[in-house]
């Protein structure tokens, strides 16, 4: 166990008391990426909602590194995890860089006031997340994508040892895609940073990934390397679709066949 | 960037000094004109003790600084009060009047009034405060029960504004049944009025409110993060419970004294913060909190003024004054979503 930076002890999640996903075992060394991938409705969020202690587990423990998350004091929680979720972040006249200080609130004082030291963490976040531009443009005024990119540099900002992202690229185009995955890839390098997010883009997923959890419903499809996950016949188990599901369709095929060929 | 902040500092402080010169014009103003006309000069040789005669000094002394202080103080309130609840319910036409929250607090205090004042028992200006205190609870309470099942905002005022018109029939029927001479005295009340303060409820109210909003500014960083909605507040280390029950009690406190010392007052809770934060440019509660109050100040100081005097010797309810230049307002802001 102390070889884990973050692990799971017979995790179940679920909303108002019935449990969607049961006994759960997710075993993360420091600096490692784990992608959830799964269906629409599989329960990722409510997987990635549970680990950052949002919703309360049905049973079972979560743990980074030796301490049980629900035994930590919320102050010392908030500068270890930093959370990028779908819900909106409301930002009522607020700039970008406004934004993304607040990652800063573990870090200030009583009246949240940023020192020197907080504001220039605020700007190098900007400059690494290809931001500054925008800094001082309205939150709410931004594109998805811009906002998907603050809400990161907002998390980066919070100085966490492990980052919990949920479908953080749906609205970025490819370039962005690539270019918000390789932050998380330099954070880990330089950082140590631990990831766990879930991602629509399985062939992302299977590129930037350690580890591979896929959800299907009531239980865990599968977890392991993307070597282990990518095989033959992950696709028909986990999203029921197999080579014979698009007849004709040969560009179909081709890529489902893809997706299954690993190395 | 720096030169973004200190520019945003120094709109800050700009109008932080308007705010307060604002707030001192207006008082001043208020103390002066009336019926009987009070020159400056003369409010200073009053103050310097040389004397003036016994009326002037008497409706400068009993009267009109009383209720300067009353409006400036309660007025601060009813705005702080409807950020809160604003904040709170995440909606910007939020308010303690709209959600039923004063006409709660109302309709105890005239049971209270009503059942004491009939046996001849004086109530203290701390049991009123109490007992505004328990029906804005009440009110508040129903809403919060409501809104676990409405998502949508326009309905949560809707069931606030109907909340609120329970608690004023039932205000009504008590009123109706009072003896007649209660009735004249809770009927300008139960309508809102800053008329007949007293210095004793001007220190009551005065430190209950700057109590209250002390404590509300020392809650302004996890206010700042509750703004940003429940998940990322909770993220970065907010207990969220702890604060939802603060917010709820301390806008039921000041709402409370709002109403126990000057009945139910429309529309400055909307209104008040609506205009600061646009002259601000910012939500910032640690910004907001201090100049929410001024404002609040401002805008019933102004308002009580015309109420004296716009058909003096009339005096108008003060809710008529407030929903003229407020009302307005909450429809810009409605009308902007």
């Amino acid at each position: 166990m102390t070889n884990y930076y973050f692990s799971t002890k017979k995790m179940c999640v679920g909303y108002d008391g019935k449990p969607l996903i049961k006994d759960m075992e997710i075993y993360l060394p420091r600096g490692e990426i784990l992608t959830l991938i799964g269906p629409n409705g599989a329960g990722k969020s409510t997987v990635l909602k549970s680990i950052a202690g949002q919703l309360r587990l049905l049973c079972g423990k979560v743990y980074l590194e030796e301490s049980n998350l629900a035994e930590m004091r919320a102050g010392e929680l908030a500068k270890k995890m930093a959370v990028v979720f779908t819900e909106k972040l409301r930002a009522e006249m607020k700039s970008c860089r406004d934004v993304v200080a607040t990652g800063r609130y573990p870090y200030t004082g009583w009246f949240g006031g940023l020192s020197k030291e907080d504001e220039s963490i605020v700007d190098e976040v900007m400059e690494l997340t290809h931001i500054t531009e925008i800094g001082g443009q309205e939150f709410e005024r931004v594109s998805d994508g811009q906002r998907q990119r603050v809400m990161l540099a907002r998390a980066i900002c919070q100085e966490p040892e492990i980052v919990v992202l949920d479908e953080p690229t749906s609205y970025l185009d490819i370039r962005y895609k690539l270019e918000f995955l390789s932050i998380l890839q330099e954070m880990r390098e330089k950082k140590g940073l631990t990831v766990i997010m879930s991602l629509h883009e399985l062939e992302l997923a299977k590129m930037i990934s350690d580890k591979i959890l896929c959800l299907r419903g009531e239980y865990v499809e599968g977890f392991g390397t993307p070597e282990e996950i990518y095989k033959a016949d992950f696709m028909e188990r986990l999203f029921g679709i197999n080579e014979s599901s698009f007849p004709g369709n040969t560009k179909f095929l081709a890529y489902i066949r893809q997706m299954m060929e690993w190395s | 960037m720096i030169e973004m902040q200190e520019n945003r500092k120094s709109r800050y402080m700009t109008v932080f000094l308007l705010l307060g010169i604002g707030t001192s014009v207006f008082f001043v103003l208020n103390i002066c004109i009336g019926s009987v006309q009070i020159r400056l000069l003369d409010m200073i040789r009053i103050f310097s003790r040389d004397g003036l005669g016994e009326t002037p000094e008497r409706i400068l002394m009993d009267i009109r600084l009383p209720r300067a202080a009353a409006v400036l103080i309660l007025g601060g309130a009813l705005s702080l009060a409807g950020y809160l609840l604003q904040t709170f319910f995440n909606n910007p036409i939020a308010g303690p009047f709209v959600l039923g929250i004063s006409s709660g607090a109302k309709m105890v205090v005239a049971l209270i009034m009503v059942f004491f004042l009939g046996r001849e028992i004086r109530v203290t200006s701390g049991a009123m405060i109490f007992g505004a205190f328990i029906g804005a609870m009440l009110s508040m309470g129903f809403v919060l029960l409501l809104s676990g099942r409405i998502s949508s905002m326009s309905m949560l005022v809707v069931s606030g504004v109907m909340i609120g018109y329970i608690c004023s029939a039932i205000t009504e029927l008590v009123v109706t049944f009072a003896d007649d001479a209660d009735i004249v005295n809770l009927h300008n009340w139960s309508r809102g009025s800053f008329s007949g303060m007293t210095w004793d409820n001007v220190k009551v109210m005065a430190v209950v409110v700057f109590m209250t909003f002390f404590a509300v500014f020392l809650m302004s960083k996890p206010l700042a993060a509750y703004r940003l909605g429940e998940a990322y507040a909770r993220n970065v280390g907010v207990d969220i419970r702890f604060l939802r029950v603060c917010i709820v009690i301390f806008s039921s406190i000041l709402s409370a004294s709002v109403v126990a010392f000057a009945g139910p007052i429309s529309f400055v809770g909307i209104a008040a913060p609506h205009l600061v934060k646009r002259l601000l440019h910012t939500a910032e509660p640690i910004w907001m909190i201090p100049s929410c109050f001024l404002g609040g100040s401002v805008f019933c100081l102004f308002c009580d003024l015309l109420a004296r005097t716009m058909l003096s010797p009339t005096e108008l309810s003060i809710s008529t004054v407030t929903a003229i230049f407020g009302a307005p307002v909450v429809l810009w802001v409605v009308a902007k979503r």
